[in-house]
């Protein structure tokens, strides 16, 4: 956990002063009642208690849906009572973030996701006003002016994410923009679910709720299985590229090792999520082959490291889905370069970085140097066994600390 | 085959008759709704109709139901029959039958979908108020449309699964399909569906802009549950490529691993095992034998009896599974189960640290001890030969309580006969001779798991 500055820890407290500056503000202005305000803004706080886990291991809150109900619901066919929904939202994400501070996760997250949803809701129902305002008369108008605004506020919102993240895990910008998009059906769906609840509201009052909420539940359940199916998928690769360790053919950890470390330097590298995902699982399965070492008619005929890339390709071909893992794993291998021949162009960037991600952890692990000699091991290979490129990453996850290179014994 | 060929033709041609039959009906009785809402509704039931997705073993009733009654609600009670009779005249023909050239299942499915949705609109109209009535809906009107989309799922459900059953078994010529089994647990979820489809189609009259973000909620959720599908096919795919990996090293024990699956989720639907729970239990007996993977490869196929040392080597086995999974989170259950499938039902024999000694053993345990013993007697092994499943069965009964649990052994008795399969092999009636075959064998947990 990055060390939290005198800065981060002044932010909130500007922001929540902020917050109630805002709220006093619009209360003077509107002439909508206290009542309804505090119950919207109430049910915005205990909105954010609840989460949909989104793909890139985000989870969006449902403060969001009742967000972005607000000015749908306060307001008329003229557009929508800012200073009213403003009051909902200063006093909604005051209490979410008092709510979320209480139930004790993360700090930092709460309040970075605190500051960036009210702006990012203030930009939201200042936009639905200005648009539905001007396409006032046209009956689909306040449709169209809410998914214009919510496609800004989920253009503000992602990005924001990103850029606040970039500043805290040092992720390429690239690779967190892509993540976060990644997210937008779980975004869609809670957009979308408070439209529908904004705009029947005034025809069918609670009965909404009955029109509303099996939708979303349908689409919630889905999200909640597909997050759960890939922790699971992820958890299988991983015990089965544990088996050569536990039969004692490969070190104990190495799979682990390799994979953060590749993982580090794909990120480095500006790969996008999905290679990282291919990258994670062909580390992690680099040295599966060594399950043939069992056969000991194989160890008396003698084998090579390629053969080990060869077998390891070949199981791992028997799954349906792995075929990109399996060529990397039949790849991984190779040199950057023979002396005096050219490059082979056919050996992709991701079987490079799995070469070196586990060449450090074996001269970490199997020949007891220290990170800095594993590192002089590398820039000796470098432009033949090992690519430049890669080693110039290595050092830079190793010098910033971003993997563990503590040696395990 | 070719009175089985005759008899589809026969079963398309008469199902698309009664559909279009009873469309002509509803074109000659009833009007045809405005373009306008009868577009957009047709291309989200297509749509809808055209993406089904199997989650946990069983298809999940499809959504498109609600959004036919929506429709139909929407259209109002002149226009409803013929405009979903139409819309469901477009449904069955997807691009995939057309890729493949199929005929007869899509005029099959054409009839009895037509069918169903004229058939669901005509319970739903008595329920509607006249469509001049439309712009005063009040609270009872919603309540009512809905409770009659409701109903009117109900028979959409029943006439489609009747009709259904009736096409597999012509078509397939399977048997001992239950036709009704099914219903029960669908009623749930189709009056759900058909309310939920009520107010939907209700609420257009009200606020038409509502209609799309409805339909757009629902895509999301289809796109979402596309995407745990796919992720759960992978799944279980990587896990069968590694158990073919495995088993490549075994000349003698190819297959097991997929029949023990098989057997296992035999046993396990005879025990009301369902969805997740039967999935689960699938993906333990694919992994049960993982921990194989580290044993050295002479063991597995040495010929004869192990001596002391080996047999020591070969337990260990049981102890490396769970080394291997017990750091996976989902798989902790599973592990029990796996390390557990040489456990017996007393209590005694060795297994992993999941199972304590004296107590019996997890039921997931048990069928998987069943299923795997059952396998390993009916199939040939490196020291002998296949046994006949008579033989198999009458041993496992008299283990029966001591070694395995009596319940599942009945579950696996009562499955093959639902199947009517036979295991083992078939040369071998006597049981005289097939104690012989099986002589030098202490007892039947001695097959090497």
């Amino acid at each position: 956990m990055a060390e939290i500055s005198a800065r981060d820890q002044l932010q909130p407290v500007l922001w929540a002063i902020g917050m109630v500056a805002i709220f006093f503000m619009s209360i003077g202005v509107t002439d909508y009642g206290i009542g309804g305000i505090l119950v919207w803004a109430t049910i915005l706080a205990i909105g954010g208690l609840f989460e949909v886990p989104a793909k890139s291991g985000n989870r969006l809150s449902f403060a969001f849906a009742v967000a972005v109900a607000v000015p749908v619901v306060v307001g008329d066919s003229r557009g929508a009572d800012l200073a009213a929904v403003y009051c909902v939202y200063s006093a909604g994400y005051l209490g979410g973030w008092v709510l979320a501070r209480i139930g004790g996760k993360d700090g930092h997250d709460i309040d970075s996701a605190a500051i960036r949803n009210s702006l990012g809701a203030g930009l939201y129902a200042f936009t639905f006003d200005g648009l539905s305002a001007s396409m006032q008369g046209w009956e689909p108008g306040p449709l169209v002016a809410f998914a214009l605004a919510a496609v800004v506020w989920f253009v503000f919102e992602m990005g924001a994410w990103a850029l606040t993240s970039y500043g805290r895990d040092r992720l390429s910008l690239s690779y967190l923009a892509i993540l976060a998009f990644d997210d937008w059906p779980v975004s869609f769906s809670l957009y979308i679910v408070g439209a529908l609840a904004g705009f029947s509201w005034s025809a069918l009052g609670w009965w909404t709720l009955l029109v509303a909420l099996p939708p979303f539940a349908f689409a919630y359940i889905a999200f909640q299985r597909t997050a759960e199916a890939q922790s699971t998928y992820d958890q299988t690769i991983r015990a089965l590229s544990r088996i050569p360790e536990v039969a004692g053919l490969s070190p104990d950890g190495h799979s682990d090792r390799t994979a953060a470390m590749a993982v580090a330097i794909g990120q480095e590298l500006g790969m996008t999520p999905h290679e990282i995902q291919d990258v994670e699982y062909a580390s992690r399965m680099h040295d599966i082959g060594r399950i043939t070492l069992n056969e000991p008619n194989i160890l008396k005929a003698g084998f090579s490291e390629d053969d080990i890339a060869r077998w390891g390709s070949e199981i791992i071909s028997e799954a349906p889905y792995l075929s990109n893992v399996a060529a990397l794993v039949r790849l991984q291998h190779q040199p950057y370069r023979r002396p005096g021949e050219q490059k082979d162009p056919n050996v992709p960037l991701a079987a490079k970085i799995i070469r070196a991600s586990s060449a450090f952890d074996h001269a970490i692990n199997e020949m007891g140097f220290s990170p800095l000699e594993a590192l002089e091991v590398m820039h000796r290979g470098a432009a033949y066994d090992y690519d430049p490129d890669v080693v110039e990453a290595v050092r830079t996850v190793v010098d910033l600390g971003l993997v563990n290179t503590a040696p395990v014994r | 085959m070719k009175a089985q060929t005759r008899a589809r033709v026969l079963l398309a041609a008469l199902y698309t008759g009664v559909g279009l039959g009873v469309l002509l009906i509803a074109a000659l009785t009833r009007s045809f709704p405005p373009l306008m809402p009868w577009l957009p509704f047709a291309l989200v039931v297509v749509y809808l109709e055209w993406r089904s997705f199997e989650i946990n073993d069983h298809l999940i009733s499809s959504p498109s139901i609600m959004a036919i009654l929506a429709a139909a609600v929407a259209f109002g009670p002149e226009t409803a029959a013929l405009g979903v009779g139409v819309i469901a005249l477009l449904a069955p023909f997807r691009p995939v039958d057309f890729r493949e050239r199929r005929v007869v299942v899509p005029l099959v499915n054409l009839g009895q979908l037509v069918t169903s949705a004229v058939v669901a609109a005509f319970v739903l109209e008595p329920f509607l108020p006249a469509n001049d009535e439309w712009s005063n809906w009040t609270v009872r009107d919603f309540g009512l449309a809905a409770s009659g989309a409701a109903l009117a799922s109900l028979v959409y459900n029943a006439v489609n699964l009747g009709s259904v059953n009736l096409a597999v078994r012509v078509i397939y010529q399977q048997r001992n399909i239950r036709p009704w089994s099914r219903m029960g647990s669908m009623v749930p979820s189709s009056i759900l569906l058909g309310f939920m489809g009520g107010l939907v189609g209700a609420t257009y009259h009200v606020e038409p802009n509502v209609l799309p973000l409805v339909f757009g909620l629902l895509v999301v959720g289809y796109v979402g549950i596309g995407s745990y599908s796919k992720l759960r096919d992978a799944h279980e795919g990587t896990l069968r490529g590694f158990i073919k990996a495995l088993e490549a090293k075994d000349l003698y024990t190819r297959g097991h691993t997929e029949r023990v699956a098989y057997f296992a989720q035999l046993i396990g639907e005879e025990l009301n095992y369902r969805g997740t729970a039967l999935e689960r239990l699938r993906w333990a007996a694919l992994i049960h034998d993982v921990g194989k993977l580290a044993v050295p490869g002479e063991l597995i196929r040495k010929r004869g009896r192990l001596d002391d040392r080996e047999y020591e080597e070969l337990q260990r086995h049981a102890h490396m599974v769970e080394d291997i999974l017990a750091e996976v989170e989902f798989l902790r259950p599973m592990v029990q189960i796996a390390s557990g499938h040489h456990s017996r039902y007393d209590g005694t024999g060795y297994g992993g640290t999941g199972h304590t000694a004296g107590e019996p053993p997890s039921q997931e345990a048990c069928i998987l001890a069943v299923a795997d013993s059952f396998d390993a007697m009916t199939s040939t092994r490196s020291y002998r030969m296949a046994l006949t499943q008579h033989y198999a069965l009458q041993e496992l009964r008299s283990h029966s309580g001591t070694q395995f649990a009596p319940e599942v052994v009945d579950a696996l008795v009562r499955g093959l006969a639902r199947t009517g399969e036979r295991y083992g092999s078939p040369s071998m009636d006597s049981d005289v001779l097939a104690r012989m075959v099986a002589e030098g064998r202490a007892g039947v947990e001695a097959h090497h798991g």
